[in-house]
């Protein structure tokens, strides 16, 4: 071996440094990013209401933490995961909202008759993820009011309650100030109840 | 961080969403958990360190030692072929034997005319 190190140059040798360095840190990039990807698609399922779309926004997130904070130290990486995260997801929100009122000119001109009830159904043979997977009205209640959230809140709620993260570490995730993550959350945990008391 | 989420001190109602929240991720199909990985690799590629380009100093080397050939061997030809100027050069070339042909033919004559100016000199 230190043959071998002897005939390298040393670009060479710094190269080896490097992808020995970089096999460890993807290593544990990867535990990281399983870790996080189950819970990240479902926030993302949540706020954009569709699991193509959703992935999307998962990949797009993974690709950009791994670019810009991957060399960052470890226990640093969830807040900034779900930052990258919730950054995309106002994006996407941003984009979505844009696109609504460009198609509202045009919805208001075509003519109801136009409209296929059956095509306008939800399909019932799919019940949508939280549904199918949680199996009981207590997943629909939550999933509905979840989903019925505005983002800024069901993201306070998720990051808070279900993340696990302090109002500290979630106003750095939200990118706001304490205030108003506990405004968020406050008025997240009001709305829900409100909308699950039914099923407590 | 994560495992936390189940606590006593929180309302039950909230307890019961995070459960279910956890039951929805658990058992995702096998097309999403697929697509989760090709994302997390795609995520994961981009970071792997590219090999330092040592390949490019004798490639450029070797690239430039041939264009340097090229235009040695090209030179000369280029120029045979382009400059028509030779061609008057040649033909006054063609005079010019002709000329000394001329003069070596009588070069008897001109000894005598020297000998009879010497003479006539002396």
């Amino acid at each position: 071996m230190a043959e071998i190190a002897g005939t390298m140059t040393g670009s060479q040798l710094e190269f080896a440094r490097r992808v020995d360095a970089t096999s460890t840190n993807q290593r544990a990039l990867d535990q990281f990013l399983r870790g996080v990807e189950r819970r990240a698609l479902r926030m993302a399922e949540l706020a954009c209401g569709s699991r193509d779309d959703a992935l999307d926004v998962v990949q797009d997130a993974m690709c950009a933490f791994v670019k810009n904070y991957a060399a960052k130290p470890e226990p640093d990486w969830a807040p900034l995961f779900h930052r990258v995260l919730d950054s995309r997801l106002n994006d996407f929100h941003r984009r979505r909202t844009v696109r609504k009122r460009w198609l509202a000119v045009f919805e208001r001109k075509e003519d109801d008759d136009t409209l296929d009830p059956i095509e306008q159904a939800q399909d019932l043979q799919d019940p949508g993820p939280l549904l199918r997977l949680a199996g009981s009205e207590a997943g629909k209640a939550l999933d509905a009011a979840l989903k019925a959230l505005p983002l800024r809140q069901r993201q306070a709620f998720l990051l808070r309650m279900w993340e696990g993260f302090d109002v500290a570490t979630t106003a750095r995730v939200m990118q706001c100030s304490e205030g108003s993550v506990k405004t968020h959350l406050s008025r997240a945990l009001a709305a829900l109840r409100r909308a699950l008391e039914d099923h407590q | 961080m994560n495992g936390n989420h189940h606590s006593n001190d929180r309302p039950a109602w909230i307890n019961r969403s995070t459960q279910l929240l956890d039951d929805s991720v658990r058992d995702l199909d096998a097309v999403t958990l697929s697509r989760l990985n090709r994302a997390r690799q795609a995520a994961l590629t981009q970071q792997r360190p590219h090999a330092p380009r040592v390949w490019l100093l004798p490639a450029g080397l070797a690239s430039a030692c041939a264009m340097l050939l090229a235009v040695v061997v090209w030179q000369p030809h280029h120029r045979s072929e382009t400059q028509p100027s030779a061609a008057p050069v040649a033909v006054d070339d063609g005079d010019s034997e002709e000329t000394s042909t001329e003069f070596y033919q009588n070069l008897e004559f001109y000894a005598w005319l020297d000998a009879q100016n010497k003479g006539g000199d002396g």
